[in-house]
């Protein structure tokens, strides 16, 4: 199979898998209750100009199927509801929160793989040792806890215990946040130049990114382990040391290299975890992002939001996968035969 | 397996301190767990539910272990009576996942075809969703409480298992003797119980173990977001939640139930590694 067949296969099957979500988003917002309108509308659902008005707008008399239609046709044009609660479209919300998880995400993505890669690769040159042994403590905690329990952890020692650092927001009471243009905090502060603003906005992430970090740099840790010491008992690092490659070459240059391709797939599973831990860990440290949106949705029992975030978690999900599935085809070619 | 080989499989198992480590805390939950359920509040320290046992806010001491909350109430006792949720929510859903999963994979990796195609696109589709994310979308639409929440999991939970039973299932068909029981006439459901669902039960055994610590986590998770037991029973998830604004003045209050349920998530994990590892080793020997 060539390169564009896998890809086209793969962008295939992630537009089937998205269809699939939003059949289980409609199917859900359809059994809240036998009216859909108690689901969009909450109380409002009363007023009957209203009611009539989202019968007519969401086709609410058609048959399921015809529905389902009209909702996709929606969603690809941006509708994804009106939340009662918010007071505003759904989409205006997502667009106003996303920013802010993205950059937790980043932040949360270069933590991790600057906690994870570095710990893997001593772990596995000091294999079996106290340094190794330390390590997967180390992890396995990290791994185990609770989503929250980092965060709360890091609260008590860092702000509570050693006042370093911000309890939570996204920027100190008093700071004006930048005009929104891209509404990326950071980003915007940076167009407008105010140092000061961004430096804020910085010092407010390094707990969230922290605590969700924390929590799942142990599998980067773990796979890059045991990739590196399988390596080292392949045929080609004996040969090179049989020719007398020193042993930190042969580490570092020949085996990292070709060890470090398995963390690709490690992608879904990394991704999937910030985006649930987000939930607990904007909504510990009051992070205007999506994971806090989503928890005061569910304390509002707002369901246009929640279905909407869950699709828009399953998108972020989906594509994250799609970019990793051939990244891992371009350093690795074996896998575009299967 | 014979008694010989159930001891060399213990033997095998129990060589990592990692394993026996495991086995302890899984064990301590447990019988924590079943004595709770059968004794009842009365085996606690203190009655959990009960105000002012002691102080408010009091600190961990020899009278209250973990402390008392901010109605008085001890944290221990507390964390103790919601252990018998955690096994049941647990054993449950892991359960249930085992029997779907089996089934469906069975189904699938036997027959293949479109049955097979269908099934693995609907797997691929559940696991779009984050579990909790998705688990939460269904536990609100039936209401919150413990039932509904274990209904919610049970929904999401099986699509792993049904894809390692398929595969496991489709590697075990392709071997001959399944060929010589099919042409000899013997019928897909005696071969399906005699032959292939023993060969798989022992790789879906050990990721069960593992998968447990996992149910834990989601579950604190949802019982954190409130969709659990109501209060005033307590449960870990829950405390940690309601806790939370005591973090300046008190902060072991949250940290010991969220501690609890990572101890207990670290036990099942330990044990679930080594039974794999334990696995591999004798398919290996």
């Amino acid at each position: 199979m060539n390169f564009i067949t896998f890809i086209l296969r793969r962008l295939g099957l992630a537009i089937f898998v998205l269809l699939g979500v939003t059949l289980i988003t409609f199917t859900l917002s359809h059994l809240v209750s036998n009216n859909p309108l108690v689901a969009w509308l909450g109380r409002a659902a009363s007023n009957p100009q209203l009611a009539a008005l989202y019968v007519q707008k969401y086709h609410l008399d058609s048959p399921l199927y015809v529905q389902f239609g009209y909702y996709i046709s929606g969603l690809l044009h941006g509708d994804l509801g009106f939340s009662v609660f918010k007071g505003e479209p759904v989409s205006e919300a997502l667009i106003q929160t996303l920013p802010f998880t993205l950059q937790i995400a980043f932040f949360a993505i270069l933590l991790t793989l600057g906690i994870g890669i570095p710990l893997g690769v001593l772990s596995a040159r000091y294999n079996h040792t106290a340094i190794d042994y330390g390590i997967t403590g180390f992890y396995l905690a990290g791994i185990a806890s609770p989503y929250f329990l980092l965060a709360l952890f890091l609260l008590v020692i860092l702000t509570y215990t050693l006042h370093l650092l911000p309890s939570g927001g996204a920027l100190s009471p008093g700071v004006p946040p930048p005009i929104p243009i891209t509404n990326f905090q950071l980003i915007d502060s940076l167009i407008e130049g105010r140092w000061s603003t961004f430096l804020d906005g910085l010092v407010h992430l390094v707990m969230p990114s922290l605590a969700l970090a924390l929590g799942i740099f142990g599998y980067i840790t773990r796979v890059l382990r045991a990739s590196i010491l399988d390596v080292l008992h392949t045929n080609y690092i004996r040969t090179a040391r049989a020719k007398g490659v020193d042993e930190n070459t042969l580490f570092f240059k020949h085996a990292l290299r070709n060890a470090s391709i398995p963390v690709v797939t490690l992608a879904s599973i990394v991704v999937t975890w910030l985006v649930t831990g987000t939930l607990f860990v904007e909504a510990i440290f009051a992070y205007p992002g999506v994971g806090q949106y989503a928890v005061q949705a569910l304390s509002n029992l707002d369901y246009p939001s929640l279905m909407a975030i869950t699709l828009a978690f399953a998108v972020i999900i989906v594509l994250s996968n799609l970019v990793a599935d051939i990244l891992y085809a371009v350093v690795d070619p074996e896998i575009r035969l299967q | 397996m014979s008694e010989n080989e159930t001891r060399r499989f213990l033997k095998l198992l129990f060589t990592s301190n990692e394993a026996k480590l495991g086995l302890v805390i899984v064990l301590v939950f447990l019988a924590t767990a079943l004595l709770v359920a059968i004794a009842g509040k009365s085996i606690l320290p203190y009655n959990p539910i009960q105000q002012n046992v002691g102080p408010v806010l009091a600190a961990p001491s020899l009278q209250h272990l973990f402390g008392t909350d901010n109605l008085g109430r001890d944290v221990f006792s507390r964390i103790v009576f919601a252990t018998p949720n955690a096994l049941i929510v647990s054993v449950t859903v892991i359960a249930s996942a085992f029997i779907v999963g089996i089934f469906l994979g069975c189904v699938a990796g036997f027959w293949s075809g479109i049955l097979d195609e269908i099934l693995m696109r609907s797997t691929d589709v559940i696991f779009a969703v984050p579990a909790l994310i998705l688990a939460m979308s269904i536990a609100v639409i039936l209401g919150p409480g413990l039932i509904n929440m274990m209904y919610a999991l049970m929904i999401i939970w099986w699509p792993p298992y049904a894809r390692l039973a398929r595969g496991e299932a489709l590697r075990v068909s392709q071997r001959n003797f399944i060929e010589v029981a099919k042409t000899s006439g013997i019928k897909t459901f005696t071969i399906l119980r005699r032959h292939i669902i023993p060969n798989i039960l022992s790789p879906l055994l050990a990721y069960a173990t593992l998968d447990i610590g996992t149910v834990v986590v989601v579950y604190a998770g949802l019982s954190y977001l409130g969709l659990s037991v109501q209060p005033p029973t307590p449960d870990w998830g829950g405390m940690v939640s309601s806790y939370q604004d005591y973090l300046v003045s008190a902060p072991w209050l949250p940290l010991f139930p969220a501690a609890i349920i990572a101890a207990v998530v670290i036990g099942f994990s330990l044990l679930g590694n080594g039974l794999r590892d334990a696995i591999e080793s004798r398919n290996i020997s």
